[in-house]
């Protein structure tokens, strides 16, 4: 540091979001006398125009050379001031924003004068750290120019072909044998009524013959690494025991099988054999064998004309690497079997809408003339349940499925025109005809004479030889009503596709609260994910129609290609180093390191900057002080750590590091949703906790901490989530040395956080401040006794 | 409940009713949507005019006096159908059994719940042992008398000591 720092802080009131719930000028005034401030001002919009030429003329006018904005999370304007540096010609990391938005005003409303104090802690914490920030330069990698796409239904079919349209090589992933997702078991699509396999096969065929789409099917996804730009993705294609090259699809081998198994692509309303094609338009036009039924009897094998058949085929691995990837994986049923009083699953003709889609189809199991399940009789009188499932809190799932006014109402359209005598009745909470000539739909199912009752289906009972008595309320006349039918179709509430979970953990991006993919943000970003070059759309991100999935994944696509266009992406300048001359070889940091990025060459480590994710996880290790974390160097560390703590919050005092990926993403959604905890939790943003060292963790105890808070990437939740295991490894050590010192190491928590549990993460915290509380000061002379053990701090 | 002839002035009706059921432990009835799963499966709304929906739906309106004062409430067989199939996890039951209380509390109770209750201070049951289930208590071999206040008068006191306390007692116009 050969210059002098000179400081400006700049508070954003956000136009009331912040300065309702914090004192923004007493922040300012506070910040005046501090060492190394020059100017301090507030502003109602710090992000605006006039905000970002006000820090200017100040940066000029007080020749500043450090910035401090304090305003909403860094995850939301840390770019936008960023590239205001650029242009004054200062280095972007010689900026710190300071959170008082989301961690802050929102988090304590009613408090003012408490998150005030945590106002100006956090704000000298930010100052005391910018005074030591050092001006790094980012470094460049080559981005891969090939995609890989995630899913084979509509909205994979549609990003896959709009990318590859555009020149790019595309990979499209398909767990099933077929694409055509979903929408290949329709038969027609609301409002329009056009024939789902009319509009959807000729996709389906360009997708099999564009020569810049290589089509993986039965091909699941093993693993991810690298990073945007690069990501290494490892492939398994399963069994299917077809040669593809060679299959002609002539159909012996399934003539000829004898195994007969339950039909999933007709819902198990009909069987098809081992030897399977999944349906008649299925691209790539391939059987495949059925290994979890098949006998190996070998004779399809022997007749195959083409000697297309390998029932030894064990499936293979694959490797590709791509620079970004689009995830289309859509949505599953939710299994009605527990709503008891359906009869779902016991009565044979309690059915779903999916089920009806393939009895309505002429390729379906009674070539689209419908007939009850039970005994292939006439269906005069049908009803349907909307709702099944969905909006419920009690055993469903919480959300509306947003499909099932629309589709209920178009089949009984599609019912009422084919058999003109069929008499159609929708038990409905609400019709919720929201899109484009859907109310105009609605209007043509009444003239068409469907009978709309308002009120939930009560129970369904067998009331004679496959009869059905349905109940409910009809609750606009205000009467239980009762009637007969001969089938009942529910409409089940729409829940992620299986595996959702897990290909999220691969991916390394985060899920909701529902279980669906979170979107990096709900209105503006909606088809990135939380990871950079990973794009979603589609059901995956939530229920929707097809229109709806075709958009987003028109729009995956476009992010995806605007992203892969740049040719160059910019490697973080976050990570680790080491310094030669000090480094004594001892290889701790090389053991360590979660992600292989250290190795020993000459006697001295290493850092592998692309493997390098920057968690900090070496730094601690190394005894001799020859590894940095740039940007998160001890003395930036400390220096935040001691700006925060001397100014004194309310007792007890908290310090709570949270990873940036996720416990603060996490943080930062507890604002978004308004829940409260109290302000004693001072929140400091490190790369993941394995950055902190037991010195880090007494030093915050040492200089008036009453409580630290770990809070960390739960296993699998985030790319640096590995990390999280070298905390817990400390943590006994730490525990001990806490314990020796005089102070009990119960005020040192360590949390695993997952983002869609934000709000268990408030709890914690809140329960964390009254253990604190209950446990009363920390004695003055076991910290002053630790603060001489630990020794000088940067 | 009677067809209204009149505008409802919803000027006049008592929005912190809804407040007080949901502090007794029925917050849950602002979640409701009207879907009528209650009423439509309910045992006793089949054979009378209770519509376990409509009571709530007075009930989050605030007609606080036509809820507590009609007999509706009273229907109610406790069967618990409701509460296990209400998709917004209400617990419809309890809720009704939550309005009965603050009828009682607002002087609303049927005769025969009176009588019921009075029996109970008089006698310490609200259904006294009578000679069969002595008999049928002797064959058994168990004490001819259970445990209760048959047994011990002298915790009648008590009981009724509770009653007198709580202002129970007037409630139901007992005067021992």
């Amino acid at each position: 540091m050969g210059e002098e720092s000179r400081v400006g802080v700049f508070v954003c009131e956000c136009g009331g979001n912040i300065s309702n719930g914090v004192d923004v000028e007493a922040v300012c005034k506070a910040a005046q006398g501090w060492k190394g401030v020059v100017v301090a001002r507030n502003y109602s919009y710090m992000c605006s125009k006039p905000g970002l030429d006000m820090i200017q003329s100040m940066v000029k006018r007080h020749n500043l050379n450090r910035i401090v904005i304090a305003a909403c999370t860094p995850r939301m304007h840390q770019v936008t001031f960023a590239r205001a540096m650029k242009t004054l010609g200062l280095n972007p990391f010689l900026l710190e924003v300071v959170n008082l938005r989301e961690q802050c005003s929102w988090s304590h409303s009613g408090e003012k004068e408490a998150a005030t104090k945590k106002a100006v802690s956090l704000v000298r914490g930010g100052v005391e750290r910018a005074r030591s920030l050092e001006p790094l330069e980012a470094s460049w990698l080559d981005v891969e120019q090939r995609f890989l796409v995630v899913g084979g239904g509509i909205a994979g079919i549609t990003a896959a072909l709009e990318l590859a349209n555009q020149g790019y090589p595309v990979y499209l992933v398909e767990r099933d044998p077929s694409i055509g997702g979903h929408m290949a078991q329709f038969g027609k699509v609301f409002p329009t009524m056009d024939c789902a396999q009319c509009i959807l096969t000729p996709r389906m065929v360009e997708v099999g013959r564009n020569p810049n789409i290589k089509l993986m099917t039965s091909t699941e996804l093993v693993s991810v690494t690298g990073g945007p730009g690069k990501y290494h993705v490892k492939l398994f294609i399963k069994p299917r025991g077809v040669d593809p090259e060679k299959c002609t699809a002539c159909g012996v081998c399934s003539k000829l099988c004898e195994v007969e198994v339950p039909n999933e692509f007709n819902m198990g309303l009909d069987k098809r054999k081992a030897s399977y094609l999944m349906f008649p338009q299925s691209v790539p036009l391939v059987y495949t064998i059925d290994f979890n039924s098949c006998t190996k009897c070998g004779r399809c094998a022997e007749v195959c004309p083409r000697k297309a058949i390998d029932l030894e085929d064990k499936g293979k691995f694959v490797e590709v690497d791509v620079g970004a990837i689009v995830v289309a994986t859509g949505y599953e049923l939710i299994d009605l079997r527990k709503f008891e009083e359906y009869g779902y699953g016991v009565h044979k003709n309690v059915i779903t809408a999916l089920h009806l889609e393939r009895l309505l189809s002429p390729f379906g199991p009674t070539g689209g003339y419908l007939r009850r399940p039970n005994d292939g009789g006439d269906v005069k009188k049908l009803a349907y349940v909307l709702c099944a499932g969905s909006r419920d809190l009690n055993r469903g799932i919480p959300y509306c499925s947003r499909v099932c006014c629309m589709y209920s109402i178009k089949q009984a359209q599609v019912i009422i025109d084919a058999f003109l005598d069929a008499q159609v009745t929708l038990f409905y909470i609400d019709i919720r005809s929201f899109g484009r000539g859907f109310e105009e739909f609605y209007k043509s199912a009444q003239e068409k004479g469907v009978k709309f009752v308002r009120g939930r289906v009560s129970e369904i009972s067998e009331s004679g030889e496959g009869c059905l008595l349905v109940r409910a309320e009809d609750t606009l006349l205000g009467v239980p009503v009762e009637d007969e039918f001969d089938l009942v179709v529910l409409c089940p509430a729409l829940v992620p596709s299986p595996g959702t979970a897990e290909l999220a953990e691969k991916l390394s991006i985060s899920l909701g609260e529902d279980g669906f993919l979170m979107e990096k943000h709900p209105k503006l970003d909606p088809v990135n994910s939380l990871r950079e070059a990973v794009f979603v759309g589609g059901c995956v991100l939530g229920p929707k129609d097809i229109r709806d999935s075709v958009s987003e994944a028109l729009g995956a696509a476009a992010k995806g290609s605007t992203f892969v266009k740049a040719g160059k992406i910019e490697l973080s300048a976050e990570k680790a180093s080491v310094e030669k001359e000090t480094c004594n070889g001892c290889g701790n940091c090389v053991n360590i390191c979660p992600f292989g990025a250290i190795t020993l060459a000459d006697g001295k480590a290493v850092v592998d900057r692309l493997r390098c994710l920057g968690c900090g996880g070496c730094v601690p290790e190394c005894k001799v002080s020859a590894l940095v974390l740039h940007n998160s160097t001890d003395r930036q560390l400390f220096g935040l750590m001691r700006g925060i703590l001397v100014e004194k919050a309310d007792r007890p005092i908290i310090l709570a590091f949270l990873d940036y990926d996720i416990a603060y993403n996490a943080a930062d959604l507890i604002g978004l949703a308004r829940i409260k905890y109290p302000a004693n939790v001072l929140i400091v943003r490190v790369p993941t906790t394995a950055r902190l060292g037991k010195k880090h963790i007494l030093y915050a105890f040492a200089m008036g901490a009453d409580g630290v808070f770990l809070g960390d990437a739960h296993k699998g939740a985030g790319p640096l989530s590995g990390a999280s295991k070298i905390t817990e490894k400390r943590l006994s050590e730490i525990s001990e040395a806490l314990d020796e010192g005089g102070i009990d190491s119960l005020r040192l928590w360590f949390s695993a956080v997952y983002i869609p549990d934000f709000r268990k993460l408030a709890n914690t915290f809140s329960n964390f401040v009254s253990t604190i509380a209950e446990m009363g000061p920390i004695d003055e002379g076991a910290r002053k006794k630790i603060l001489e053990e630990i020794g000088p701090v940067p | 409940m009677s067809v209204r002839r009149e505008t409802l002035d919803l000027r006049k009706t008592d929005s912190d009713f809804v407040k007080r059921v949901a502090e007794s432990g029925g917050e849950k009835i602002l979640l409701c949507v009207q879907c009528g799963t209650c009423s439509g499966g309910c045992p006793a709304g089949r054979r009378t005019a209770y519509r376990t929906r409509q009571v709530i739906r007075r009930a989050l309106t605030g007609l606080k006096d036509e809820v507590l004062s009609s007999q509706d409430i009273w229907l109610c067989s406790t069967c618990y159908t409701c509460l296990e199939r209400c998709p917004r996890g209400i617990n419809v039951t309890d809720v009704i059994l939550i309005l009965r209380n603050l009828a009682v509390q607002a002087g609303f109770m049927l005769k025969p719940h009176k009588d019921v209750s009075a029996y109970l201070l008089r006698t310490g049951h609200a259904v006294p042992i009578i000679d069969k289930y002595k008999a049928l208590r002797k064959e058994l071999k168990l004490p001819e008398l259970p445990p209760t206040t048959h047994s011990y008068p002298e915790a009648l006191d008590e009981v009724r000591r509770i009653a007198n306390k709580t202002g129970f007692d007037k409630l139901i116009g007992f005067e021992g």
